[in-house]
């Protein structure tokens, strides 16, 4: 019975980490948007009161959805929660630990994007199959860049294991391989930006424009649905600001209240540098959205060679 | 379980015997699984043929091909696999033309035939050279001799081109799109699943008993797989007809299965036993996998076909709702093709991509530079397959039915309305129960993988020649059991959230309304986003690539006139290497026999002379 | 000192494949501009204990020649002929990108067999400065405008500056300053020149007397 706790409980305190903070990152990119173009902005907290409202609503569904419609919130927030048991976040070890875990991130995000795309085909709508459409393509394409970073970093620390690789247990040093890991973390901020449809790729404010990629998907959830969705998507966000935060800061002081003021300011610099992007770049035309996903394939794809140059 | 060898009769030619290894075992298990589930499919399928054609034929030969795949596989001697395999090839071609009072099946079965024949050739080549280097006819001889690095060379090369037609690799794959839409599905579910994994199974015969191959070889497998995996994936993309996009999808996970064996023969060719065992291992598990998905995805379109008389996906739509279990059933297949967790895709590509990572953690530079190639790869197929499927999926069962003609694509007649045995969606028990039987055996092995890969690591260290009880497959197998406790902590997850929103959403009934037309209210069911409007951002940049082709569809003017548009995309192989190289041989032939010869006479002078040089040439 | 220069050597490699996948004028002149910038820190690393005064100077004509001079001479030059962006390369810019990710990894393979006769600072330096001599001639290859053609131009020359300036030891100074001269000397005089043909045809190539509609902004 207690052998059953010990393992529940790392899970479950994740969990209960992940689930608390991840909507505030919303919140602090937004903030950080407000003040760039000179408005006080809603609070940091924002992004909860809306959840809660939200859960609170009930739902509305199309004479044409089927269950895969209402399947599909219920799988993406779940595929999300476990994908973040494999990342470590600070101090807080990932509780699922393996070699080659990797796989069944990059695999997880790949299914809850399945079932993003199959409840936006099915309300037969023409606006949300094209945000479907889109989504599949810019994904294909991040995920090529997102496979090609991980290879390098493989090669870097030996070792098929997320959190490994990430540098979370045993850090990287950044000196001697820094050009590598500068190129990395530059394509990584890119899929980042890519795949949490972040303004460069997709504009996260708008809705019911013919340029836009998640929102539209999800135009016809309501209630408890879009609820478990906006969740989802403040989860994906986290996990990937904990991936890039934990490769751009390595510093482990061993003091766990420093460690994660340490971490916790690398979040916020990494929201505050989303937010700036947000706030000084226009949203790229969708042909362009494919160059900058090329650059950051190109960016990891230079970063292998680099590391295959020094080994 | 080493060797099991039954007894011989003498022939013309050594002698008949039949043996069974792990390697034939795994593709044992796939034949008579799918042997057995398509032909009960096939049962309920034909019903609306009854009295119409000659199923007593088809019945036959269906049986048949059965018969000699399970000779194929358990062959022991040169003669019996040949004879075995040209069976496969003739009973085969009677099973695609059932329908062959239409002129484009005729054709398909003629393309089969063909290619069958000529990549036969290559085989005749590549057996005489093994059976006089060894002396014997027989397999377990061949095993045992040592082959000269060139001789190995060219007898792997003689393999490919004569077994890679019948798998499907990619510029040989011609025979197979054509082959599969004009065949009746269950016919399709077998050629797919299990007649173009002969090719891999010769393949991986070979190379079990060569032992010893240049190192190039496993570049050039390894090579073949990324080319046949990603065209593939790209030209399933950008099909419109729902089995010929199946087809394509079976030219892409060849590919993966032969990333799977070409990093197995790079470990072995570096002397790296785990790799060798992990590539192997992960290949002959995705045969076994992908013989389970594709022939459950190829009777769930015949489901589909049979309801819609059309193999079109853009004039499909909505078939969610008449067909509920069909579509969870393809569902399944789908989900599983596309490698995500809970299903068998899953963990036959986790197993090569962990071989494929050791390869880049522990070969030397060239090694490290194909393994990431590798990994590059079968990530862009995993993307663009679930890119596809989601096209497949979103198009065929969900939305809304798109109007469209409805003429049959196989000449099938009209369902009768009652009939015994017909459940709630109008689908066949006959038809049901073989796909639910599939869908089953995928998720089995999706979370419960020690039930087969057992057996795949056993074939995988017959191949690799190495006792599999020095190889630490606990390395791979233990992150495989923690994915599945993911997946079931994942599935728990599902139940909770479930619980949460019902606990949220109360008893009160939810509202219905249509979907939301974004203020528009005139909103028909052909706005819909087609399946080619769905791949068209993907194949529009490959374009090149992929010979996509558009018509018409420019709107000018204020008040524009009707138009329409059409787009398709042609295969470049046969487009641009079989069709003018067919068209030259066809011009040389004519001139020579307008030009040369007219009279028998001629003809059998040449036979004789000929007759005389061979007397001559045997008398020295 | 070494992770400065490799640094620099990624970022110099990094700019070219942008100058590549740009096709605005004025982004890509922006680009150039970084590029030499970040060039022109390069002479401060190479003597890890003391800086000398001579690299100092070298440094400052490098950012001024380089990373002002040039990029104000060419932003001159397009305000004058009035055509702020390139219209269409020849091959598309995905497709450039993918190029040029392989021309940086023909160059590191080439780098492989070639052997110099001094000691180099950074194992990196060889293959960068290929690279982005690679770089910069696929953007003369993929472009049509005789500005553009001046720009592929001058990554290249960047590219053969990194190579110089990592064998700077063995090098007398008064050639280096001959080289930025030479430069200084080539833009002035395309600048020119390139003026006077603006006058007569808006693009150089086969295809200068072919229709001008489209091509003034």
């Amino acid at each position: 019975m207690s052998s059953l706790l010990n393992v529940t409980f790392p899970v479950l305190a994740h969990w209960m980490i992940v689930c608390l903070l991840s909507p505030f990152f919303l919140g602090v990119i937004a903030r950080v948007k407000a003040f760039f173009s000179g408005k006080a902005g809603p609070p940091v907290l924002q992004p909860y009161f809306d959840l809660a409202r939200l859960f609170r609503k009930k739902c509305v569904y199309s004479s044409t959805a089927t269950w895969v419609f209402r399947a599909a919130p219920v799988i993406i927030l779940a595929a999300m929660m476990a994908l973040s048991l494999l990342v470590p976040f600070g101090i807080c070890k990932a509780p699922v630990q393996f070699s080659g875990d990797i796989l069944l991130a990059v695999y997880l995000l790949a299914l809850g994007r399945f079932f993003m795309i199959l409840a936006a085909l099915d309300t037969g709508s023409s606006f949300e199959g094209m945000g479907a459409s889109r989504e599949a393509f810019f994904s294909c394409l991040s995920e090529l860049a997102l496979f090609m970073n991980f290879i390098t970093l493989a090669l870097l620390t030996r070792s098929i294991s997320l959190a490994r690789m990430i540098g979370a247990d045993v850090p990287i040093v950044w000196g001697g391989m820094e050009p590598t890991l500068l190129l990395a973390v530059a394509s990584l901020f890119i899929v980042l930006l890519a795949e949490n449809r972040r303004i460069p790729v997709d504009d996260p404010e708008t809705h019911l424009e013919l340029t836009m990629i998640h929102e539209v998907m999800i135009l016809d959830h309501s209630g408890v649905d879009l609820a478990y969705l906006l969740y989802a998507s403040a989860l994906k966000l986290f996990i990937f600001f904990g991936i890039l935060v934990s490769i751009i800061v390595p510093v482990r002081t061993g003091y766990p209240v420093t460690d994660t003021a340490i971490f916790l300011g690398g979040m916020l610099g990494l929201a505050a540098l989303v937010g700036i992007v947000e706030s000084s770049m226009a949203r790229l035309r969708l042909n362009r959205v494919r160059l900058l996903l090329l650059i950051s394939f190109a960016l990891a794809f230079f970063g292998l060679i680099v590391t295959l140059w020094r080994a | 379980m080493d060797k099991i060898l039954f007894g011989s009769w003498p022939v013309p030619f050594g002698e008949f015997s039949l043996k069974l290894d792990p390697l034939s075992l795994v593709f044992l298990i796939a034949v008579t699984i799918l042997a057995v589930c398509a032909g009960a499919y096939g049962f309920g399928y034909m019903r609306p043929y009854q009295g119409k054609k000659p199923l007593g034929v088809h019945a036959f030969f269906y049986l048949l091909l059965a018969l000699v795949l399970v000779l194929i596989v358990t062959a022991n001697n040169v003669i019996l696999f040949l004879s075995a395999w040209e069976l496969m090839t003739i009973s085969t071609f009677f099973l695609i033309i059932f329908n062959d009072e239409q002129p484009p099946v005729r054709k398909a079965g003629f393309i089969y035939l063909i290619a069958s024949h000529c990549a036969t050739f290559f085989l005749f080549l590549m057996f005489f050279l093994m059976s006089r280097a060894a002396g014997s006819m027989a397999f377990d001889v061949m095993a045992r001799t040592t082959f000269p690095p060139l001789l190995a060379g060219t007898i792997f090369l003689l393999s490919l081109a004569g077994f890679g037609v019948k798998a499907g690799f990619f510029p040989v794959h011609v025979w197979l799109p054509h082959a599969h839409p004009a065949s009746p599905s269950h016919i399709s579910a077998l050629l797919s699943g299990i007649a173009i994994k002969m090719g891999v199974y010769g393949i991986c015969r070979v190379l079990c008993i060569m032992k010893v191959l240049p190192v190039w070889c496993g570049y050039v497998l390894l090579m073949i797989g990324v080319v046949s995996g990603i065209m593939g994936v790209l030209y399933a993309l950008g099909q419109h007809e729902l089995k010929k996009l199946l087809a394509y999808h079976s030219i892409e996970n060849i590919g993966i299965i032969t990333l799977g064996l070409g990093a197995g023969l790079l470990g072995m060719s570096y002397q790296a036993p785990f790799l060798a065992v992990l590539g192997f291992g992960g290949g002959l598990l995705h045969v076994l996998n992908h013989s389970l998905f594709k022939s459950l995805l190829f009777l769930g379109a015949g489901s589909v076909i049979q309801e819609t008389h059309t193999g079109e996906m853009d004039h499909m739509g909505g078939l969610a709702k008449a067909l509920p279990l069909t579509g969870v059933l393809f569902l399944v297949g789908a989900l599983s093709i596309c490698g995500l967790p809970l299903f068998n895709g899953f963990i036959s590509e986790f197993i090569i991509y962990f071989g494929l990572f050791q390869g880049l953690l522990g070969l030397p530079v060239h090694g490290v530079i194909i393994c990431a190639l590798g990994i590059l790869s079968l990530g862009l197929m995993g993307a663009l397959a679930s890119a596809c499927f989601c096209k497949v999926y979103g198009t065929v069962f969900l939305g809304k039915p798109r109007a469209g003609s409805s003429h049959s694509p196989e000449g099938m007649p009209e369902r009768p309305t009652a009939q015994e045995g017909v459940c709630r969606e109008g689908t066949s028990k006959w038809m049901l129960v073989p796909m639910a039987a599939l869908a089953a055996a995928c998720v089995l092995i999706g979370l419960v993988p020690r039930t087969v890969t057992g057996l795949t690591f056993l074939g995988a260290a017959c191949m690799a020649h190495v006792d599999l009880a020095t190889i630490q497959t606990e390395q791979v197998l233990v992150p495989l059991t923690m994915v599945i406790r993911v997946a079931f902590l994942f599935l728990a997850l599902i139940c909770v959230l479930i619980t949460v929103r019902r606990l949220l959403l109360g008893r009160a009934s939810v509202p219905i309304r249509e979907t939301w037309g974004c203020g528009f209210a005139g909103v028909s069911s052909r706005f819909q986003y087609t399946s080619s409007s769905f791949a068209r951002l993907i194949v529009e940049l490959m374009k090149t690539v992929l010979l996509f082709r558009r018509h018409g569809g420019q709107v000018t003017g204020a008040f524009p006139e009707k138009t329409r548009m059409d787009s398709s995309v042609h295969d470049a192989s046969e487009e641009m290497a079989y069709r003018p190289g067919l068209d030259f041989l066809n011009d040389v032939s004519k001139k020579l026999g307008h030009g040369r010869i007219r009279h028998t006479q001629v003809y059998l002078m040449y036979i004789l002379l000929f007759l005389i040089f061979l007397l001559v040439w045997k008398m020295k | 000192m070494t992770l400065w220069i490799d640094v620099s050597c990624i970022l110099v490699v990094f700019l070219a494949l942008s100058v590549l996948a740009t096709n605005r004028i004025v982004g890509m002149i922006k680009i150039f501009a970084v590029q030499s910038f970040i060039l022109s820190f390069v002479p401060l690393f190479l003597h890890a204990d003391a800086v000398s005064g001579r690299d100092i100077t070298l440094s400052l004509v490098t950012m001024v020649l380089k990373a002002i001079l040039v990029p104000a001479i060419l932003f001159w030059q397009i305000r004058h002929i009035s055509m702020r962006s390139e219209i269409k390369p020849l091959i598309g810019l995905g497709t450039s990108i993918l190029f040029g990710a392989v021309l940086i990894a023909v160059a590191f393979w080439v780098s492989l067999s070639l052997r110099l006769p001094g000691k180099l600072l950074s194992s990196l330096v060889l293959p960068c400065s290929l690279a982005t001599m690679l770089l910069g001639f696929m953007t003369m290859v993929t472009r049509t405008r005789a500005i553009t053609q001046v720009l592929g131009y001058m990554v290249i020359e960047n590219g053969i500056f990194l190579f110089a300036l990592s064998l700077f030891d063995a090098m007398p100074v008064l050639i280096e300053m001959g080289i930025l001269l030479d430069i200084f000397v080539a833009v002035l005089i395309m600048a020119i020149v390139l003026n006077h043909i603006n006058e007569e045809f808006e693009r150089t190539g086969g295809s200068a007397g072919r229709s001008k509609t489209g091509e003034t902004v």
